[in-house]
């Protein structure tokens, strides 16, 4: 039954991957892109998550995609010029999938990215915010210190930009 | 003084008094009494005896006409929608001999300015106090000297100025609001 | 499967259909409400010609909504147009999947939870679906291809994004106070204690400002502010399209009333006299009625304003809403 959902989850969300790439339609693409969203966070709740599954929606569909829109509603890409933004980066690209591809397969079929399920059962894992907050605060606060620095890094980044072209 | 009103101005921001005030205003509003008339169905506005609406045609006390066919009514009319054609009579229908054969106002035309009430030298033409005058055909457009005698509706006695219930009556001749004058109240 | 699991899949699917007729119902009544209260503020009556006191209005509308004629405009991105309504529509139906109205009641002895489903992340879920509801706006704005509906689509994305954050910290004040995301658990808590709004006032005029301006209502609807913008993102919709936006957004305002009585008026608790479904719609309706009254007293704010008031204001109040609670729960 999971296996069912976990396939339907996983092809919808690789089809519409797939289509935010080949669509030339930028309003479109961000479509496929919400959907894609939205199937990477019901395999979360298969995953046993549902806090990440309900923080994907919040944060890369609710908000994400909304400032991306509203980016491509003010830009007004049109269909043709869409061509011009990719600078022949495509052979680069190509050659960074395929060895990311071999990369992630390596790691597959060495049985390197399968975590253990850890010293907590099932129903400790759904309700798990508890969980997930106490490591993000204790084990993982260095990384989770450095993004919020990276983060704010980029906020002030963006600030500046916008006030050196108003003077 | 200023520095007061800053901070009177910060609290009042604070505290969403403006907000509050509006707020409690429109909840008044809310539950008390409406001001619709509820025109046709229930309700009527009887103008006031001042009122400017169709005109009628008088008679004295003993009941003969008080038009004489002078046609200085329309004449005076500025937009010539009376027609007034004479006739010799000694039946004693008018207070003289001579009387209206043909007395009609076209009310497309009519403009309800008064001015022929205004030159009649009988009091005969009155401006009356009904305004229904929407109707199906163009027919009614004309109001001959048959309508305009006709007894009507509000008596000339009767002070103006209420709301009156009212009934909404449908026939073939049209649509009516008949008022009921004894249950009157003031608007507003 | 036993016949126990075979009860519960039906008394979930039972639940689910109720909801949702329910919900599809809600403005037929609502609509006449707003009238109604819309008429006697102005000091007028509404209605009053379609059945007693107009009740019948709605119903009238409805058939006239399905007997016009449904125009896609020529330059349309057709597809999307016929999506937009439908994205707007089904999120803010997801959501009261996870809305309770009661505890258990127990009948045949059988306990009933009175929801669809208690999760533990209920209200990080509400706010989240709830937020898909403006793609709907957005898309329906820009597949329009006219002037005014994308101006409403634009005001619309930006004004979710600055008002989202204030909802969400104002919601995360009552978080920390009741402890759970799970709004069952923020009902119980508040039932051993008083109602939130003693703890969090704060919380909750930032939740019902934020809320307005999520649910686009006045004085915060600028996506389809009649008076510059005609109707701002659904302009060039018209019959059943046109009305699933309006069914969205009816259902959006009992949803933040539910919410707000949820999270700050102890959902179902109250006086014993009555029972906790009846408390729980007297809250409700006194939300709506608010939503309502508010619409009719106050002008719309202007687009910079708007602004001003979610970034300048609203967040970093929430900001300092969050920091005092958590002095004090902790
Ligand atoms: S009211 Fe004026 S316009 Fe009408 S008939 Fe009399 S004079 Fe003519
Ligand atoms: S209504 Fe008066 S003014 Fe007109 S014709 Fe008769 S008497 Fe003369």
């Amino acid at each position: 039954m999971e296996l069912i959902f976990f396939y339907i989850f996983a092809i919808v969300a690789l089809a519409s991957a797939i289509a935010v790439i080949s669509i030339r339609n930028p309003v479109h693409s961000a479509i496929f892109l919400m959907v894609c969203f939205l199937q990477v966070a019901a395999l979360f709740v298969l995953l046993r998550s549902p806090f990440l599954a309900a923080v994907q929606i919040f944060v890369y569909v609710g908000a994400v995609m909304v400032l991306f829109l509203f980016a491509v509603l003010i830009l007004d890409l049109g269909r043709e010029r869409f061509g011009e933004y990719l600078h022949h980066q495509s052979p680069i690209a190509i050659i960074v999938v395929v060895g990311l591809i071999f990369v992630i397969g390596l790691g597959l079929a060495r049985g390197k990215l399968d975590a253990p399920l850890g010293k907590y059962t099932e129903a400790e894992l759904v309700k798990n915010i508890e969980v997930t907050g106490e490591l993000l605060y204790t084990k993982y606060v260095f990384p989770f210190e450095v993004i919020s620095l990276l983060l704010l890094v980029a906020m002030v980044g963006a600030i500046v930009l916008v006030m050196k072209e108003r003077k | 003084m200023s520095a007061n009103s800053g901070i009177v101005d910060i609290l009042k921001k604070v505290f969403f008094i403006d907000l509050i005030k509006g707020l409690s205003l429109t909840f008044k509003y809310n539950v008390s009494k409406t001001i619709t008339i509820r025109y046709p169905d229930e309700e009527k506005w009887i103008p006031y005896q001042r009122f400017r609406g169709l005109h009628t045609l008088n008679r004295d006390s003993q009941g003969r006409e008080l038009c004489v066919a002078c046609e200085l009514c329309s004449k005076a009319c500025p937009t010539k929608c009376i027609t007034v054609i004479p006739m010799e009579d000694n039946t004693g229908i008018g207070i003289t001999d001579r009387v209206a054969q043909v007395y009609e106002i076209n009310l497309v035309r009519c403009m309800f300015c008064g001015l022929c009430e205004d030159a009649c030298p009988t009091t005969a033409v009155r401006m009356g106090r009904e305004y229904e005058l929407a109707c199906f055909s163009l027919d009614c457009a004309k109001a001959d000297k048959h309508r305009l005698l006709a007894p009507i509706e509000i008596p000339a006695e009767f002070e103006g100025g209420y709301v009156v219930k009212a009934k909404l009556e449908r026939n073939k001749e049209g649509i009516r609001v008949r008022p009921d004058l004894t249950k009157k109240k003031r608007w507003w | 499967m036993d016949i126990n699991t075979l009860i519960e899949v039906a008394l979930i699917t039972v639940k689910v259909i109720l909801v949702s007729s329910i919900l599809f119902a809600l403005p037929i009544p609502l609509t006449w409400i707003e009238r109604k209260v819309a008429g006697h503020i102005q000091l007028r009556l509404g209605p009053f010609r379609v059945g007693w006191h107009g009740i019948l209005q709605p119903i009238a509308d409805m058939i006239k909504l399905m007997f016009k004629e449904d125009i896609i405009p020529d330059k349309a991105d057709k597809w999307l147009f016929k999506l937009a309504p439908i994205i707007s529509l089904v999120p803010i139906f997801l959501t009261f999947a996870t809305v309770p109205v009661g505890d258990k009641i127990t009948v045949l002895g059988r306990e009933i939870t009175l929801y669809i489903s208690d999760m533990n992340v209920g209200i990080l879920y509400i706010l989240a679906v709830a937020g898909i509801g403006v793609y709907g706006l957005i898309f329906g704005g820009w597949a329009s291809n006219s002037k005014y509906a994308l101006l409403g689509s634009m005001r619309s994305s930006a004004q979710m994004i600055s008002y989202e954050l204030a909802l969400s910290f104002a919601a995360i004040g009552v978080v920390m106070v009741s402890n759970s995301l799970s709004l069952v658990d923020i009902v119980n808590s508040q039932k051993v204690s008083t109602w939130n709004i003693c703890y969090q006032p704060l919380g909750f005029i930032i939740f019902i400002i934020a809320g307005l301006a999520e649910i686009n209502r006045i004085p915060f609807d600028l996506s389809e502010d009649e008076g510059t913008l005609a109707a701002g993102y659904h302009v060039e919709y018209s019959s059943m399209r046109f009305s699933f936006f309006m069914l969205a957004e009816y259902v959006a305002m009992v949803l933040m009333s539910v919410l707000a009585v949820i999270l700050f008026f102890g959902g179902w608790s109250g006086h014993a006299i009555l029972p906790p479904i009846v408390w729980f719609l007297i809250k409700v309706s006194a939300f709506i009625y608010f939503f309502m009254w508010v619409r009719f007293t106050f002008p719309r704010y202007r687009y910079d304003q708007l602004m001003t008031i979610g970034w300048k204001i609203l967040l970093p109040l929430s900001l300092v809403n969050i920091l005092i609670t958590g002095l004090f729960v902790i």
